[in-house]
């Protein structure tokens, strides 16, 4: 976390948010502007504080990040355990707790999918990254369990 | 130098899918080929573009090479092919596809092309 | 969208959905690259559809007529002929093959005796606990992978058996534990977590890891040695408590042990290894499995053991069963042959380069589905179809459970299954 060691860290929650920690968390996805924190432009000791963290946000903030998950055709070699081990699968997708593939059409919340020996991302709307909340949002099953490292997850 | 070699399975490197899907040149490109240490890769004096001979007393063949760090040290690792089974044998009735000791050394001299090597089976018999 | 069994491997998926509109597939979904590259050659560009004959040392295409007349005329005229294949084609198409060998007084072999067929020889005395894949999805929660790399062979054998969630073992990857063995790190490493043990073991020291592990399980005794072949005493002590306390633990059993000594045998000492550890292990057990490449290897040795009552290397004469210890590998050794017909199976790049020298140096027929480097110095070749695509069949899944393989598409015109061609020598050679 470079954004943290900057701020003020006395959790006045002028800016709206309750701690300094969530605000650089808001400040990484976009959610907040360097701007909203008003003892970096009212306190003079601050000053450099406030050149520094301008300079590391470069403009992109306020702008919201998406999640992307990328799936590399050429090092994917159709062995489904994304399909098995992804939590949403799992819950939808009752073939897939003994290692089958699921049926077609794909169920409404299916995520993974492997067609013609690769495997296919299909909706990305049910990932536990965007619906859920607390720690699940910070699953990266499909990522670890994939032998071939051929699945990243990125915001861009 | 002496080195041992070990023929494995490899699922991207597969002599029948080059036959259905490839051409000769990617035929000769993906499967005569050897996976070296980086230790034995500088003990050889290798390059990039130098190609290796393995020779032992079943027969010998010329492959290219690649620099890979997950490979033992004194070991070499290709995949099944017909330029594999150039230098296998059988040892007690069995055909031995691992830990066979060969003689390796640079070399410059091409490698052979699928067509050479059925060749070279025709004129020694029919 | 149909439901079909995948003949890729010997794992006979039955879970995969195609999409076809009568003369070729054009989806496939759930099948792995290895099951999509045995569906692309239906229509490959080196699938040859007519039968074929060399004159002046080029393959002219021919009728059928004309190649089996060739084929009877080649028979006819050797007194040792020698069949070897038939891992790539149904049971049905085995049994034809046995009796074909029975009426030329010929030699018969398959694939399996140069790879898994050697543990269940090994098995002939002692016996062997195997398991099926059913127990392994629902109940294992221990796999150990010796000498073998599944992520490169079966790679759908990790899903099922790894990240399922059985009606036993409910939460899936994280109460499973995997322990690899082999000197090499291969793709199936990636999947390790937190408590399982990777042993790199010293090659072809398997031997001295197997009778440590008998002794320290038969007698209790505490660990006093070092190093056992390259092995630290904490991963031996992990091992040992792994093996003893599992409730249901399998070891898949890979090429890296088949190699053969003449000094000892490794899988009648392992067979003995597991038998020791289930009498000592009070409430758990472990078991075996074998892998194999092709999808029907161990149908030949049921087929054969159940009609001719001998599991491998069948050598007729004067249409009776006689006695030899020779294998496929000694008969082309020692010249002991005058021609060959090789079913569905590509000797010439997969045998030794002085092998395939001797295999081609006599008169040699094929069938198969596709151009091959054995093709390259064939006599004759006759076209078969693809089993499980284009004509029905029977064929034994690795943990030896029989699945029906069935028709989903015509063949193209002029194409026989491996059983029609079969018999169809077989009733040439017949008539006078």
């Amino acid at each position: 976390m470079e954004i943290y060691p900057f701020l003020p860290k006395t959790n006045c929650k002028k800016c709206g948010y309750p701690t300094c920690m969530a605000f650089a968390l808001a400040l990484l996805q976009g959610k907040a502007k360097v701007d909203d924190c008003t003892p970096l432009i009212d306190e003079k000791k601050y000053k450099e504080n406030h050149e520094k963290l301008k300079e590391l946000m470069g403009g992109a903030e306020g702008k919201e990040k998406e999640l992307h998950i990328d799936v590399d055709k050429d090092l994917c070699d159709g062995c489904g355990i994304c399909v098995t081990a992804c939590p949403v699968n799992a819950r939808y997708c009752l073939p897939t707790l003994s290692g089958k593939a699921p049926d077609y059409p794909p169920e409404k919340h299916q995520l993974f999918q492997v067609t013609d020996g690769k495997c296919e991302l299909l909706d990305l709307k049910s990932c536990r990254r965007i619906e859920a909340e607390g720690r699940e949002r910070e699953c990266t099953v499909c990522e670890n369990y994939c032998p071939r490292k051929a699945i990243k997850i990125n915001y861009v | 130098m002496e080195m041992t070699v070990n023929i494995v399975r490899m699922i991207e490197r597969d002599q029948i899918e080059e036959f259905s899907f490839g051409n000769d040149i990617s035929l000769k490109e993906k499967l005569a080929i050897g996976f070296v240490n980086p230790k034995d890769f500088d003990k050889l004096g290798l390059v990039k573009s130098l190609h290796i001979k393995l020779s032992n007393n079943y027969g010998e063949v010329i492959i290219s090479q690649v620099r890979d760090e997950k490979i033992p040290e004194g070991s070499i690792l290709m995949p099944v092919s017909i330029w594999s089974n150039q230098i296998t044998g059988v040892e007690n009735g069995s055909i031995i596809y691992k830990n066979l000791r060969v003689e390796v050394e640079p070399t410059r001299d091409p490698i052979l092309q699928f067509k050479d090597l059925i060749a070279k089976i025709v004129i020694n018999n029919k | 969208m149909m439901r079909i069994n995948c003949s890729g491997c010997s794992l006979l998926c039955d879970d995969i959905l195609v999409n076809t509109n009568g003369t070729i597939i054009e989806q496939v979904i759930g099948a792995c690259k290895k099951g999509k590259q045995r569906m692309d050659q239906l229509n490959a560009k080196n699938r040859i559809i007519s039968p074929m004959i060399r004159k002046n040392k080029e393959l002219q295409k021919v009728s059928w007529e004309e190649a089996l007349n060739k084929v009877k005329e080649i028979v006819k005229n050797s007194s040792k002929p020698l069949l070897y294949g038939f891992s790539t084609t149904s049971c049905e198409a085995q049994l034809k093959g046995l009796e074909l060998a029975k009426r030329i007084n010929g030699f018969i072999d398959s694939n399996s005796i140069i790879c898994q067929g050697k543990v269940l020889n090994a098995a002939k005395d002692s016996g062997i606990t195997l398991t099926t894949l059913a127990e392994i999805i629902n109940k294992a929660d221990l796999l150990i992978l010796w000498g073998a790399n599944i992520a490169d062979s079966i790679p759908r054998l990790l899903n099922k058996a790894l990240f399922s969630r059985g009606k036993f073992r409910l939460t899936g990857r994280e109460i499973k534990t995997i322990i690899i063995i082999d000197p090499i790190k291969t793709a199936s490493f990636e999947v390790m977590q937190m408590r399982d043990t990777a042993l790199y073991i010293q090659s072809d020291k398997d031997i001295d890891l197997i009778r440590f592990l008998k002794e320290k399980i038969s007698t209790s005794k505490e660990i006093s040695e070092n190093k056992i072949a390259g092995l630290d005493k904490e991963d031996l002590k992990r091992l040992i408590i792994n093996l003893t306390n599992a409730e249901y633990g399998v070891i898949f059993v890979g090429q890296g042990l088949l190699r053969p000594n003449p000094e000892y045998n490794v899988l009648k000492e392992l067979i003995e290894l597991v038998r020791v550890i289930n009498s000592k292990n009070e409430k758990g057990r472990i078991s075996l499995t074998l892998l194999g490449g092709h999808y029907n290897m161990i149908g030949f040795e049921h087929v054969s053991l159940s009609f001719y009552g001998k599991n491998h290397s069948l050598q007729f004469s004067d249409n009776i069963l006689i006695k030899t210890s020779d294998t496929i590998v000694s008969k082309v050794a020692n010249d002991d042959f005058d021609c060959s017909i090789i079913v569905g199976t590509d000797p010439i790049s997969n045998f030794p380069y002085f092998l395939s020298n001797k295999l081609a140096s006599k008169p040699l027929i094929l069938i198969d589905n596709k151009k091959s480097a054995t093709m390259e110095v064939a006599d004759v070749f006759l076209p078969s179809s693809l089993t499980g695509i284009e004509c029905d069949g029977l064929a034994y899944r690795f943990d030896h459970v029989p699945i029906q393989l069935k028709k989903i598409l015509n063949p193209p015109n002029g194409v026989l299954s491996d059983e029609e061609i079969l018999n169809n020598i077989i009733k040439k050679i017949n008539n006078k």
